[in-house]
């Protein structure tokens, strides 16, 4: 049984993957700018399947992470920006800190407004990449650890997560002088490695987030068979006997809750690359909400479904939401198909096609035992 | 001998109710020392006292040498403690082996454990305990397709592999028919000698299969302690278990 059910796997896996490296052959540049941004949702399927669907954690604020992320690596970006090195290439200065500046102010990053320093360690493209990930996988260690060392589960950790995301939203908002509020990061320079310009609408750019897709899904693939993804398994199945099994699990709910975020923040940078801008909605709650549903319909207990699920809703999005009998419509067919799912396929596409397999597989098991009867017969 | 588990004036107060109150008792190493007491005693919330489910509001308990009050469950069980539940509980949505994989691993670090094996000393002891505990045909299957009885032997199992220096049994034998009793009887007395053994029983009849000692509790008060035939003759003990027709 678990033989059929690894070979699919495998072959699901195998088949994404060359689906994915394949596009650019049957894409024009537009199309492919739109799959990158796709494949970045896919990435944070694989987040949610991970703390959702193996930790049991369901965090309705999983757009503060992606948020955290997107907005580390846009503002050094933005300063990588020609508007912004209008100043001069030594002290960048980003142009809505200039519009909003007080008259007489030195423009310069350390002094511009009370906290633009904060700025300065970004002129660091690289800075931004690894804050991309710090901050997120930090803010999550410590929201974890708060909740988790508390024995906080269920629906409480969807209050608290879904709260903080708003919260933050509200402080990003809030500290227009530095987050241009509102608007957000945009008019973004081109992430550059080693002289080389990533523009959105390359397919090398494609492939850095298709590569990075495939990367991701092999290390979760990689941590949930190892044996401290198995620990996390019968964490979510029964807390109480892991723990007196002498598991502290606190410290297993805040470790893949970080990872998750991690991967959440590290999407965040993928699509600032791909999308060229960072904006508070990514914080917004529909967007959260969204990845859940995602998740959802892809089957939050695979990682490689929840993956799926993300693309190929986005997929039909784009395309249906742009025919225009269904412009208005399309949110409400989007909300019947979650309700769907959930009803009659609670473990999602990823659930029903394992079912298929297990059918066609025990269907073809019968007939092979069969078979010796026949002859048999025929003797 | 040395005393395995001390335990000495705990109790603890639900707001006025007091369920355990200045109970103390001794273990020995490899003892195996039944608990018995009428429903409401207080034996389940002891059980919760020991292993840190429930938190003490005074006395002191102590594993060997080192005492372990009021510490997190999962220390305690760090320290060699380990449990079995009145209700089996296993992981139900991982295979027998899975199980026992998770309850044989070595340290419960989360770090310590991002490879996908176990040491080979642990595989075999999985085998052994699998066969042990009459399940090793069975290992791929899925826990929540056990029966009630099979179910107490898997988490007796994963018990086994855990190999705590004590072990906690509450009813072990609840809700099994009487072969499924003997079997089980026979797996606890495999376990005598190398692990010091609190049980928590009701059927008498699996007590003399298995006890050396008995310890009763009333009303979360330490009543009499002794042997079976000293516990049975005891006039205390009796007029206790009046109200519930004496000890069957």
């Amino acid at each position: 049984m678990l033989d059929h059910k690894k070979k699919f796997e495998l072959l699901s896996y195998v088949l994404l993957f060359a689906a994915i490296l394949a596009m650019p052959l049957f894409m024009d540049d537009f199309w492919l700018n739109r799959i990158a941004k796709y494949l970045v949702y896919g990435m944070l399927g694989v987040a949610i399947s991970l703390s959702w669907g193996y930790a049991g954690i369901l965090n309705l604020g999983q757009g503060l992470f992606f948020g955290a992320g997107a907005y580390m690596l846009a503002m050094s970006l933005k300063l990588a920006s020609p508007t912004s090195l209008n100043q001069g290439a030594d002290k960048p200065v980003p142009d809505f800190m200039l519009w909003n500046a007080e008259p007489g102010a030195v423009t310069d990053l350390c002094c511009i407004n009370s906290g633009s320093f904060l700025w300065i360690p970004f002129q660091s493209q690289w800075f931004g990449v690894a804050m991309g990930l710090v901050v997120p996988v930090l803010l999550a260690l410590g929201l974890g650890y708060a909740m988790f060392a508390q024995r906080i589960s269920g629906v409480f950790v969807s209050i608290i997560t879904l709260a903080t995301v708003l919260l933050v939203r509200l402080l990003v908002i809030d500290a227009q002088p530095i987050t241009n509020g509102f608007n957000g990061l945009t008019d973004l320079g081109w992430f550059t490695v080693g002289g080389f310009e990533f523009d959105p609408y390359l397919v090398q750019t494609y492939y850095l987030v298709a590569v990075s897709l495939i990367i991701v899904l092999l290390l979760t693939h990689w941590l949930v068979n190892t044996r401290a993804g198995l620990i996390l398994q019968a964490l979510r199945d029964d807390a109480n006997r892991t723990s007196f099994l002498g598991f502290n699990i606190a410290l297993y709910q805040t470790f893949f809750f970080a990872v998750s975020a991690g991967i959440a923040g590290f999407a965040g940078m993928l699509y600032v690359i791909a999308a060229e801008f960072a904006s508070p909605t990514f914080m917004d709650l529909t967007f959260s909400i969204s990845m859940v549903v995602w998740a959802a319909v892809g089957g939050r207990n695979s990682l490689i479904g929840a993956c799926i699920g993300a693309v190929l809703i986005n997929v039909i999005a784009a395309s249906v939401s742009e025919t225009e009998t269904f412009v208005e419509a399309w949110k409400a067919i989007l909300g019947f198909l979650f309700v769907g799912v959930v009803l009659f396929m609670p473990r999602g596409l990823a659930g029903f096609t394992g079912d298929l397999v297990d059918r066609l597989a025990r269907n073809g098991k019968a007939k092979q035992d069969l078979a010796p009867g026949d002859n048999a017969e025929k003797a | 001998m040395t005393v395995a588990l001390l335990i000495d004036g705990v109790g603890v107060d639900f707001g006025g109710f007091k369920a355990v109150d200045g109970f103390s008792m001794s273990i020995d190493e490899g003892e195996l020392m039944v608990l018995l007491g009428a429903n409401g005693a207080g034996k389940t919330t002891l059980m919760d006292l020991i292993s840190g489910k429930t938190k003490a509001t005074e006395g002191h308990i102590y594993i060997d040498e080192t005492e372990i009050t009021n510490w997190a469950p999962h220390r305690i069980v760090q320290q060699g403690l380990g449990r079995k539940f009145q209700i089996p509980s296993v992981f139900r949505e991982l295979s027998l082996r899975q199980n026992m994989e998770v309850a044989a691993t070595v340290h419960p670090a989360v770090l310590r454990n991002l490879g996908s094996r176990l040491p080979a000393d642990r595989v075999r002891r999985i085998d052994e305990v699998l066969e042990l505990v009459g399940l090793d045909t069975r290992q791929n299957e899925l826990a929540g397709n056990l029966s009630h009885g099979e179910t107490q032997w898997l988490e007796l199992g994963m018990l086994i592999v855990q190999n705590p220096k004590i072990i906690l049994l509450d009813e072990p034998t609840a809700g099994m028919t009487q072969a499924e009793t003997l079997k089980t009887s026979r797996i606890i007395n495999d376990l005598k000698g190398r692990h010091t053994l609190l049980v928590v029983e009701h059927d008498m009849s699996f007590v003399r299969e298995i006890a050396h000692h008995i310890t009763v509790m009333h009303l979360g008060k330490f009543l009499a302690s002794g042997t079976i035939a000293e516990i049975e003759t005891n006039e205390d003990v009796r007029r206790a278990y009046l109200g519930s027709g004496g000890i069957k």
